[in-house]
């Protein structure tokens, strides 16, 4: 990419000249090795210090490089960590890998960099046992307490039938509840202050407020917070080791639980990084589809929110009208995959069929019906002075608090950054699209709301000229790594029989590499970071959510709030637990 | 008993039958033994716990929104609490760090109390056979109705509520812990897909995908 021109340069007349190894990647995005005791004069470097610097941190993961066939041209590592960065100014990513050789290494912690590093170290340490060395609250965060092992690592079973039969004894209940009870001692909570005694609410993990199984504990100064702690893992899947197990090809059901929401819009960003990976160019019709679809699922999502918002915040009403259009929107996708909420429909190199005939009327009822229905809902939730009551001035965080907490999409546009991965990394074909990016200036959560119902408009626009101008031409790409593969040629000669059987039966072979993809998914940026090793399966396959970050940001806008607020906020920032735990 | 309605622009006593005596003691007197009066109560209105687990909930909740409308079958009445639940609907993946909060969930709930398993995840781990997950929720709960699907739609879950309501009405249990033989017997299971199988195999003909 030619933004990233000139860091490598930079990096080196700072660090030295052999300090840095290039590694070629088909994401094209600069990806370098560098030793594990510079890691942090490297970030910092990269954060502050170099011109149009990196201040998000994108993504922190680790590999377990142990059962690798495929060498990527360096030394075999054990284990490596992975950090992504993004720079807005230059509008582009940078990926920078450490290598580590010992079983169970122990790594700098970057967490006093980044703010939203502590979720993530917690994360590779209770997945790979990877420790980080500084880190101020090194614990589990996805498995429960009393795991023993680390999933991701290879030697873990993936399997949960391979692990024995599942038994609930009234001891193992005990034991289990005993480990979550909480200590605030141990997060580092007084008790008390000078002037009074402090008490600690338990929320979650089942309360109808959580939106899923999310558990906070409140430390309460009478009604006011003066801290909380959001203990998540209680919805941990277990997407990313689960990739590892399936064929490039049959993972796509499995995307589409990621962020139960958005439907189709999690394919996408999965086959746009294993795409990137084939090599795989899709036709033109495909995107407009594909855009169709996902534009089709974001007002699906943002309908969800905003009524569950308005319930959240005491309205009861809005919540029954939304879901009746969330039933319009899923009248249109089932006529054209099949299917509701997880409609799988997206395949490598295109779509799971043509458009049925007669879609174009039902896309166009809806748009003629949906205007008129927002514009009741402005009056119904957005003007009801109850409503603003309960979320003007409520989770206030600014642009640079944002960016240093890793929050993307809608809620960062609420503080004014017209950042879109639509408009600014355009992909799928966005960039043919007319349309606009809504952002507020306050980045409270009624700017949050009033962000994500333009958004709702705009995605109109953009399904409406989907419709207009859906491009004739085949729903799939002419490639042999596309999935189902084709057809056409198998029936006259052996070889491409062979080739179409291995095909259906063991799926595609991915070229040895690694690509990453970026979206801007219903709740901001959604990425999937493959690794392939030239087999049927991803090597390693990290799937990076937005609500991660945002969650973790809730104990820092939570404070000097009180209970009530607490709910409003979490209503705003709008996420499920999938996205959260995986 | 027999009973039937009146429209509100009907004028009065425009219901059929021939207002007879016989026929106004039937209308007024109602005649059933206790065991099924409370029976009938039950069954006409289950309950559920405002409990949710992943994608199935949102589904589950779909079935409370008009075009569904689960109030029709008495079950609108979502409690937050499990103490004031009839039913608990196991609505996604189970678990296993939620396995403990589930089960304590349930002993919480006073009887009678009833489980529906709804979606694959919960009735068999479905798709997730994966390390952080419990192969099916009757490992360590009694489950009364099991709803497949991925998730169920709305009207599927709406389906496993009136078998489960139909089971209900048929359950005999003890009117006090003095009275009458204690424990509760239940009617034996249905197999739906059994009592499909007939209709099913009649189905040959099915509309083209390529059509809307």
């Amino acid at each position: 990419m030619e933004n990233g021109s000139g860091i490598l340069e930079q990096l080196q007349a700072r660090f030295g000249e052999d300090t840095f190894k290039p590694q070629t990647t088909q994401d094209e995005i600069l990806t370098l090795w560098m030793p594990h005791d510079k890691i942090k004069d490297v970030l910092a470097f990269l954060k502050t210090e170099i011109p149009q610097p990196f201040p998000l941190l994108y993504d922190l993961t680790a590999t377990d490089e142990r059962t690798r066939k495929h060498e990527n041209g360096h030394a075999p590592f054990a284990f490596t960590i992975i950090y992504h960065l993004l720079s807005f100014e230059r509008n582009c990513f940078i990926r920078l890998k450490v290598g580590f050789r010992d079983e169970f290494p122990t790594v700098q912690s970057i967490s006093s960099l980044w703010a939203n590093a502590n979720w993530y170290e917690r994360e590779v340490y209770d997945m790979f046992g990877i420790r980080f060395e500084g880190h101020p609250h090194l614990s589990r965060i996805l498995m429960p307490r009393t795991w023993v092992g680390h999933p991701l690592r290879k030697e873990h079973p993936a399997r949960a039938t391979e692990m024995g039969p599942f038994a609930l004894y009234d001891d193992k209940v005990d034991l289990e509840q005993a480990a979550l009870q909480f200590k605030p001692e141990e997060w580092g909570l007084a008790r008390q202050s000078e002037d009074s005694d402090f008490m600690f609410l338990n929320i979650g993990p089942q309360h109808p407020g959580t939106h899923g199984v999310l558990r906070i504990i409140l430390q309460l100064d009478g009604e006011d917070i003066v801290d909380a702690i959001p203990d998540i893992g209680f919805h941990h899947r277990g997407q990313e080791k689960m990739a590892e197990r399936q064929s490039w090809h049959t993972y796509l059901p499995y995307t589409d639980r990621v962020d139960y929401l958005g439907g189709v819009m999690n394919n996408l960003a999965y086959l746009m990084a294993v795409e990137k990976l084939a090599g795989i160019q899709v036709p033109e019709r495909v995107k407009v589809i594909r855009v169709m679809l996902c534009e089709l699922f974001r007002i699906a999502s943002h309908l969800v929110w905003y009524g569950t918002f308005a319930q959240d915040v005491g309205q009861l009403s809005p919540v029954f009208y939304m879901f009746t259009d969330r039933e319009r929107i899923f009248d249109i996708v089932e006529a054209i995959t099949g299917g509701r909420m997880h409609p799988n429909w997206f395949r490598i190199g295109g779509v799971a069929q043509d458009l049925p005939k007669g879609w174009e009327k039902l896309v166009q009822t809806f748009i003629d019906y949906f205007p008129k229905r927002l514009k009741e809902y402005d009056n119904m939730v957005l003007k009801n002075s109850l409503f603003k009551a309960r979320t003007k001035g409520i989770g206030i965080f600014t642009k640079e608090e944002a960016i240093e907490w890793g929050v993307t999409g809608p809620n960062l546009r609420a503080c004014g950054f017209d950042w879109d991965f639509r408009k600014k990394q355009p992909y799928s074909g966005y960039e043919l699209f007319d349309f606009d990016i809504p952002t507020a200036a306050n980045g409270d959560c009624y700017d949050r709301a009033l962000v994500r119902v333009a958004e709702m408009r705009q995605s109109l626009r953009i399904v409406e000229q989907c419709l207009k101008n859906m491009p004739e031409g085949p729903y799939k790409a002419d490639h042999p790594l596309t999935t189902p593969p084709i057809k056409k040629n198998t029936m006259h000669d052996i070889e491409t029989l062979i080739t179409h059987f291995l095909g259906v039966s063991w799926g595609p072979v991915m070229p040895a590499g690694e690509a990453m993809s970026c979206i801007e998914a219903t709740k901001g940026a959604n990425g999937y970071y493959v690794t392939s090793d030239g087999n049927t399966s991803p090597y390693r396959l990290r799937i990076r959510t937005p609500s991660f970050p945002h969650m973790q940001m809730l104990p820092y806008i939570t404070k000097g709030y009180t209970v009530a607020d607490l709910l409003s906020i979490l209503g705003a920032m709008d996420y499920v637990l999938a996205d959260i735990d995986r | 008993m027999k009973w039937w309605l009146s429209k509100p622009e009907d004028p009065a006593r425009a219901t059929s039958g021939t207002s007879s005596y016989e026929e106004t003691i039937q209308q007024s007197v109602m005649l059933s033994s206790m065991q099924d009066l409370l029976a009938w109560g039950r069954r006409n209105s289950m309950w559920p716990f405002h409990f949710g687990l992943s994608c199935c909930f949102v589904e589950m909740a779909t079935s409370m929104t008009p075009k569904y409308d689960v109030a029709r079958f008495g079950a609108e009445v979502i409690r937050g609490t499990p103490r004031e639940a009839d039913v608990m609907i196991i609505a996604g993946t189970v678990f296993i760090k939620m396995a403990p909060i589930i089960k304590r969930l349930h002993e919480q709930m006073m009887e009678p109390r009833w489980v529906i398993s709804m979606g694959s995840c919960a009735n068999s781990g479905g798709m997730f056979d994966i390390y952080s997950v419990v192969q099916g929720v009757d490992k360590f709960l009694p489950v009364d109705v099991y709803v497949p699907g991925c998730p169920p739609r709305p009207d599927a879950f709406m389906e496993g509520l009136i078998l489960l309501a139909e089971s209900v009405g048929k359950e005999k249990r003890p009117l006090s812990w003095t009275i009458g033989e204690q424990g509760v017997i239940r009617p034996e299971k249905i197999d739906v897909k059994e009592r499909r199988q007939e209709a099913r195999s009649k189905m040959t003909e099915f509309r083209s995908p390529d059509e809307v």
